[in-house]
């Protein structure tokens, strides 16, 4: 025994319970409101296929409390209703189907306007399964991958049949979305399932994986297992599928009022769980398992007031206790307010009224096949048991509801047909029958059934079934924190220095898939150590590849792909480099390094590097040339020794010669520095004299060190991105990505200088001179920005207006330290056959377009 | 349980070279080859096995053979529980020897698979997000 919280008193549960059953047990009838007429739902299925017993459990909304085993202390509530799902004042949506028919978003609150968000707010309101926990973390759930020859999707006999056979031709896992057997009531069907769970569990090739539920069956195979807490992916080599089938749903007036109950669930609420289903019951009888369930209704102490039963049938029943006995009977209705009063079977034309508070209902399987129609043709999928079977031949019913995820009744479904939609799929869109949490697996055969005896469009006549609606996972509602387990979303590259950082105090963020320092507390001071003394910067980010090969591939390719002048580049010289793509745009930039006649190296932006490897692989394929790619960006770190005294302190370090004779600008060289070999590139990006060393990434940290200590005579401090950001901005560098767009040229970037039209061919060649024939329509410029707000950095992203046009954007600005005023970067449009020089940015700063580099335009602090 | 060791004592090599060279190239006692492209090995082992040696075996001078160990984080995965801890970031099905590539915590990896347990190789950078998701998503399986 225990107690669960519902709704604020306790209810007891006795062992085995499931909420549904302690909570029918406490009295409860009214298990939920349905989603849009707020009708009373009662518990139906018991099997967790329906809507109807979706309930907050713990504050995860939509639990399937039939099957949700109780816990101590559970806090169970119900979703819908206003005050509360007993009282329930929106039930008047019910009388209001004139305003709100099926498809009434498409039709009504149009005109006015505003009227679709105002009624928007409301319905959403109204309606739903439960509100998500909006304060609550979902908790981490484990993924795990499970390699399999077969997996058997479902335990039940036909499951575990199954598995024992294909045990002897590898490794099977059996899975059920519930413990083997707790809801099947004693008898016969029980025993032969114990049995066979024995049998099932003493093979070693078989592995039983209980209260995980298959999601759906993906190409592959793969099949994902949702448990509690964890989410299993199952990749087999074979797929059977033996999800049995859902007791067939029945629409006729009335159907959904709570006391009718299919038979599986009246029968587990009788046998499994000792709790009488209802005093007065009337039965209806057409299947073999039926007949069992009418068995422990009866031993449950129900008087039974009326039987239904099919003439094939009619002699098998029981002797006694089964009241009025209406062979080839049907139900024709069920009457009552909140709930049954009575039943009305109707035989031969001919209506009689049962007063009860249950109606039972066992008149068909429908195969919960789901799973099997996900399969793509020939894929290694079988379906077997009760989810193989045909079900029996049915018509649609009348009057009642049909779907009881979306509150759709047949009168919707003529509604929708009367205005065109004329096949299943399309009714099943337009109406959302199929479309809610059971999906389709009570309404599905009875969409299609009702299609069909009104002509389906899709249907061929020779067809042996009505054609069901496409199936997609999930098939059982899952949590969120399901779909999400296991998804690594952020994955944060890291350089050797990491550490050091971290020790440094800096301010970590990401930017090109790397962790990477934007400051170490102060950014003017680290700015100002790069213009004034000398600074460091972790760029071990960089793209950085070696290429070489036969004879003179390697130079072809670079050559070729490549949009700069290469045969004039000697040995130990390096040059900057764009990277275009066939339509001569703009994909990545770096700095080439010329190491010997066929041996190059190369280095792209931090984000770029992947990309370069493939581009640079594809061309070699492309070309058919004889050349290899050793991408080293994991290999070697990077540090930027950058500002006037950085040739001071490299000298501190090494022996070998970096004078600016030995080692020009643009130029490299490769050195001992602090002991560790590097390759020093002299680069100019933060328009300082700088070096690159390109190390062994194991001794970055070392490499680091020594530099840190060997600069403490100039008050070394090391510098990060946002120092970066003003020091190359002073330069005009761009960014890519953040100043470019996907179509700029080299032209648009005012970058026409890293392009030499004369050699014959290159990557994007071609394009650029047919571009070349157009003119500009927009272009890349430097400005000058006065009157703006006091923190320069707002205007980052602010349109640029010529008479109140918009005609541009501003997409890099800050004050600069050294000029002391504040300089930006920004696209403009061509204006009347001229790109304007006075422009205005949306908050009506004045952008005066002037030439770049704003800082040493010369560049001689850079060549120094 | 399982351990989870960062490791050092492997040395990897890369050799690119043409297909027909690398066809040659038998991997030294104590390394595997892995054959990861038409013209592109890596060759994990001891440092006996390291890439003067195979330079000096292999005739082809446009060859490009480095040692690259510094490029690759390397982690030892053994215990009994080490194949179920690998199965929560990596859904390759591992062989009963011999390696296997694929994603392992989204990071492209390189795993060989003795009897002692697994080796897994990821591009250096990924090393410290690879360890901390496997110990996260193992962390009952992981000993302390």
């Amino acid at each position: 025994m225990g107690s669960l919280e519902f709704e604020g008193r306790g209810v007891p549960f006795k062992s085995g319970d499931t909420v549904a059953s302690a909570l029918y047990r406490d009295g409860l009838r009214t298990f939920s409101r349905s989603l849009k007429y707020h009708r009373r739902r009662g518990l139906y299925c018991g099997t967790g296929d329906c809507p109807n017993c979706l309930m907050t459990v713990d504050g995860l909304p939509a639990m399937r409390t039939c099957t949700t085993r109780c816990d101590e202390g559970m806090r169970v509530e119900r979703a819908g209703g206003w005050p509360n799902a007993d009282l329930d004042l929106l039930h008047v949506t019910d009388s209001l189907h004139r305003v709100m028919p099926v498809g009434f978003y498409y039709k009504t609150f149009i005109k006015p306007r505003f009227a679709w968000s105002v009624a928007e707010r409301v319905i959403r309101r109204a309606t739903g399964l439960g509100r998500l926990p909006p304060t609550t973390a979902a908790a981490r759930e484990i993924v795990r991958h499970e390699h399999v020859d077969v997996v058997v999707i479902g335990a039940g006999i036909a499951g575990l049949e199954a598995a024992r056979d294909a045990a002897a031709g590898g490794s099977v896992l059996v899975c059920d979305e519930g413990r083997i057997g707790h809801a099947v009531a004693p008898g016969p069907t029980l025993d032969r399932l114990q049995a066979l769970e024995a049998e099932v569990r003493a093979l070693d090739a078989v592995t039983v994986l209980e209260t995980h539920t298959a999601l759906g069956v993906y190409e592959g195979l793969h099949v994902p297992l949702a448990g509690d807490g964890d989410l299993v992916h199952v990749h087999p080599s074979r797929v059977i599928v033996a999800t049995g089938a859902t007791e067939a749903h029945a629409v006729f007036p009335g159907n959904d009022l709570p006391g009718v109950m299919l038979g599986r669930a009246a029968a587990a609420l009788a046998g499994v769980h000792g709790v009488r289903p209802g005093r007065r019951a009337v039965v209806a009888v057409r299947t073999e398992e039926g007949l069992q369930h009418l068995q422990t209704v009866l031993d449950s102490g129900v008087e039974v007031i009326a039987t239904a039963v099919s003439g094939a049938m009619a002699d098998r029943l029981p002797d006694a206790g089964l009241g009025e006995v209406v062979v080839d009977g049907e139900v024709h209705e069920a009457r009552g307010g909140s709930s049954l009063r009575s039943v009305v079977l109707r035989r031969d034309g001919r209506a009689k009224r049962f007063d009860c508070d249950l109606l039972v209902l066992s008149l068909g399987l429908s195969p919960r096949d789901g799973l099997a129609r996900m399969a793509l043709p020939g894929e290694a999928v079988t379906v077997v048991g009760d989810a193989a079977a045909e079900p029996p031949a049915e018509a649609c019913g009348h009057d009642g509801i049909v779907c009881l995820c979306e509150d759709v009744s047949t009168h919707d479904l003529e509604q929708a047909w009367d205005e065109g939609f004329r096949n299943s799929e399309i009714l099943k869109r337009y109406t959302t029958t199929t479309m809610g949490p059971c999906q389709g697996a009570m309404c599905g055969r009875a969409l299609s059934c009702f299609a069909v005896s009104r002509g389906d469009v899709g249907h061929r006549a020779d067809a042996p079934q009505a054609p069901r609606t496409t199936a997609r996972p999930p098939t059982r509602p899952v949590t969120l924190e399901s779909l999400a387990a296991g998804v690594h979303e952020i994955v944060d590259k890291r350089t050797s220095l990491h550490e050091l950082h971290v020790a440094a105090g800096a301010k970590l963020d990401r930017s090109g898939g790397w962790l990477r320092p934007f400051n170490y507390g102060d950014w003017r001071e680290e700015y100002l150590a790069v213009r004034e003394r000398v600074s460091l910067m972790d760029v071990g980010t960089l793209g950085k590849f070696t290429l070489g090969g036969a004879d003179a591939d390697a130079s072809e390719l670079i050559d070729r792909l490549f949009p700069c002048r290469v045969a004039d580049l000697a040995p130990g010289r390096t040059r900057y480099v764009l990277s275009l793509d066939e339509a001569g745009y703009v994909m990545d930039d770096g700095l080439l390094v010329r190491v010997g006649e066929h041996e190059w190296y190369l280095t792209s932006t931090s984000g770029g590097a992947g990309r370069t490897d493939a581009r640079l692989r594809n061309f070699i394929d492309r070309f058919d040339l004889d050349v290899h790619v050793l991408d080293r960006t994991a290999q070697w770190g990077a540090i930027n020794v950058a500002g006037p005294y950085s040739r001071d302190l490299l000298e501190r370090l090494t022996d070998d010669p970096i004078d600016a004779e030995a080692m020009p600008f643009p130029g490299f060289t490769d050195a001992t520095v602090a002991g560790v070999a590097c390759r020093v590139i002299r680069t100019g990006f933060v328009g300082e004299l700088a070096f690159e060393l390109h190390h062994p990434r194991s001794r970055g940290p070392e490499l680091w060190q020594a530099l840190v200590e060997a600069g403490r005579e100039w008050h070394l401090v090391p510098h990060g991105l946002d120092a970066l950001e003003l020091l190359r901005l002073e330069k005009g560098h761009v960014y890519l990505g953040q100043d470019t767009m996907p179509d700029d040229t080299p032209a648009k970037l005012d970058m026409s200088w890293a392009v030499d039209m004369s050699k014959p061919w290159f990557v994007g060649k071609m394009a650029l001179e047919r571009m070349a024939t157009l003119g500009l329509a927009r272009r890349h410029v430097g400005l000058e920005l006065t009157g703006g707000p006091a923190d320069t950095a707002e205007l980052r992203g602010e349109p640029l207006l010529v008479g109140g046009d918009v005609v541009g954007r501003v997409t890099s600005a800050e004050h600069s330290i050294a000029l002391g005023r504040a300089i930006g970067l920004g696209w403009i449009r061509s204006v009347d056959d001229g790109f304007p020089e006075e422009l205005v940015t949306g908050s009506g700063a004045v952008a005066t377009v002037v030439p770049t580099p704003f800082y040493d335009p010369g560049g001689g602090r850079m060549r120094g | 349980m399982a351990e989870l060791r960062p490791t050092s004592s492997p040395v990897v090599v890369v050799v690119l070279a043409s297909s027909e060279a690398c066809d040659r190239i038998v991997a030294p006692e104590g390394a595997i080859a892995m054959r990861i492209a038409p013209r592109e090995m890596l060759l994990v082992g001891s440092a006996d096995a390291g890439a003067e040696v195979l330079r000096g075996a292999l005739d082809e001078p446009s060859a490009i053979v480095d040692d690259v160990t510094d490029g690759w984080a390397m982690f030892q995965l053994t215990g009994d529980d080490a194949r179920e801890a690998f199965a929560r970031v990596c859904e390759l099905e591992l062989p009963d020897g011999g390696w296997v590539q694929g994603e392992v915590a989204r990071a492209g990896a390189k795993v060989i698979v003795e009897p002692g347990g697994l080796t897994i190789l990821v591009p250096a950078m990924l090393g410290a997000h690879v360890e901390e998701r496997i110990r996260a998503d193992a962390a009952e399986l992981l000993a302390p």
